[in-house]
């Protein structure tokens, strides 16, 4: 673990500055450039709000904030993972010319995802001060239960990671479990009160996405604490996911480049 | 003093193979082991200049890129004393959606540069580049010979101890050739820096090196004095062609 961490410090400025370059490096050539960060969040949570409150026309109170938090920790969790398989394939033509720790590339790839998720975040606010929603100081547990779902994407998309090199299936089985857990979170609909007894309740206990969303919304339009055991509890789940993660990647990251 | 101890090292390639009877629509795969390099040790002294040489596929890339830690052996260890080291490669991290200017910082700091230390060497690695203001277009608008000789430019200030170079590189037009290659023979004749050498030019590892290690299917057939070593791998070489 502590080679880890030097590895991270020392990489670190690289990584900065590899996320900024593949950020930049989506939009180059646009004419809207970095606004494309913006317009691409906000349309989409337009969309949303024009589906969900002209279509759907749901009895949740707030929504489309309520639909947007959940797609915001969804596309997180999704687009990490789902990139990860064929990460180290992509990265092709840096692993075969100098050695970095393969978590490195992982790091840059969250850091790109996190940009965006901060971005759809701060649209989330701007769209709760319009609808006046009513802000506590349990706002602040956010940053928990974003610190678990972090923690749990890394881990999980570190062991994808690690098999996507040595099997080209991997993309295709992860983007079909991918589908089914998101139907599965209630990101559309809320857990709670859509899904009959007693499933909405082990919904919530074993599908840790459905957890994380659940709980961030109670704490961001509910103003409900959030049950911190269960949080506790899958922080304990990704730190062991990340452990097995990091050592699946030590084992074998150097032979990775004579695979792909 | 040691620079680099390379002991019993084997490098097993394992290709996956097609069944071609399979029958239905599952494919099956057969493993099946390469070795690429087998039982190779020697020792190379700090300050020194070694040529690899040996027909195609007998390892030496392999050797380079295991020395480099990019593969870890199979079996074996390799020391390097504590000493940093680089592969010698072109546009190593590039993005070709970026500026010129912006890849020299993305390539410079994937080699383990620090930002300081790249703004400290822009403006020479700029004027090396000779793109002038074509440094802030974007590198896939590069005409190959442009590309090359930024890719270039960023090499030339790798300033490890031990420096592995795949074929020793001259790139761009004729000017930019001579002027590459004279900047290749400044790194490798450093005196405080030790030096591989893989090369097919048996003229030009004569010139630049004090010995040769002679690989043939994964293994050391030779190791000794340049001058010796090349007459005979020469006279080996000529007495495959005659034979065909």
């Amino acid at each position: 673990m502590k080679t880890v961490i030097k590895n991270i410090k020392k990489n670190f400025p690289y990584i900065l500055y590899s996320t900024k370059s593949k950020l930049k490096s989506e939009v180059a050539g646009s004419y809207l450039n970095s606004l494309w960060w913006v317009i691409n969040p906000l349309a989409m949570m337009l969309i949303y709000m024009f589906v969900v409150i002209i279509v759907f026309k749901s009895g949740e109170p707030n929504f489309p904030i309520f639909v947007f938090i959940g797609l915001t920790l969804w596309d997180f969790f999704n687009r990490t993972i789902s990139s990860s398989s064929k990460l180290i394939k992509s990265n092709r033509n840096i692993i075969n010319k100098v050695y970095i720790p393969k978590y490195i590339l992982l790091i840059i790839n969250t850091f790109v995802i996190l940009f965006k998720f901060l971005i759809s975040l701060a649209i989330i606010f701007v769209f709760m001060i319009l609808f006046k929603v009513t802000f506590s100081f349990k706002i602040l547990y956010f940053l928990p239960i974003f610190i678990v779902l972090y923690l749990l994407t890394f881990g999980i998309s570190l062991i994808i990671m690690h098999l996507g090199v040595y099997n080209t299936d991997v993309h295709n089985v992860i983007n079909i479990v991918l589908k089914c857990v998101f139907y599965f979170s209630g990101i559309f609909y809320n857990i709670c009160t859509k899904v009959p007894q007693p499933f909405n309740k082990l919904l919530l206990l074993f599908n840790p996405i459905a957890t994380l969303i659940n709980e961030s919304r109670n704490v961001l339009i509910n103003n409900v604490t959030p049950n911190l055991l269960l949080l506790f509890n899958w922080l304990i789940v990704s730190i062991i996911i990340n452990i097995i993660g990091f050592k699946l990647i030590k084992k074998y990251e150097n032979s990775y480049s004579k695979v792909i | 003093m040691k620079a680099i101890s390379v002991k019993n090292i084997e490098v097993d390639y394992y290709t996956i193979k097609e069944e071609k009877e399979a029958k239905g629509i599952l494919k099956k795969f057969k493993k099946q082991k390469f070795t690429a390099l087998h039982n190779v040790s020697f020792d190379v002294e700090k300050g020194t200049v070694i040529g690899i040489i040996g027909s195609n596929g007998s390892g030496k890339s392999t050797l380079l890129k295991t020395i480099a830690n990019i593969f870890e052996p199979d079996k074996g260890k390799i020391n390097l004393y504590g000493n940093t080291i680089n592969l010698l490669s072109l546009g190593t991290g590039f993005d070709p959606e970026l500026s010129g200017y912006e890849n020299i910082f993305l390539s410079g700091m994937l080699l383990g540069f620090s930002k300081k230390l790249i703004e400290s060497k822009l403006k020479s690695i700029i004027d090396f580049s000779e793109l002038g203001k074509f440094i802030y277009n974007p590198v896939k608008t590069y005409s190959s010979g442009m590309y090359s000789k930024l890719a270039f430019s960023i090499m030339a200030i790798l300033d490890a101890d031990i420096l592995l170079i795949d074929e020793v590189l001259s790139v761009g037009d004729i000017h930019f050739q001579e002027k590459s290659y004279n900047k290749m023979l400044e790194l490798i004749n450093d005196k405080k820096r030790t030096v591989l050498i893989v090369s097919h030019s048996t003229a030009m590892i004569e010139q630049l090196c004090e010995k040769v290690i002679w690989l043939d299917q994964g293994t050391i057939r030779k190791i000794g004095n340049t001058h010796d070593i090349i007459n005979e791998y020469r006279k080996y070489a000529r007495s495959l062609t005659k034979l065909s």
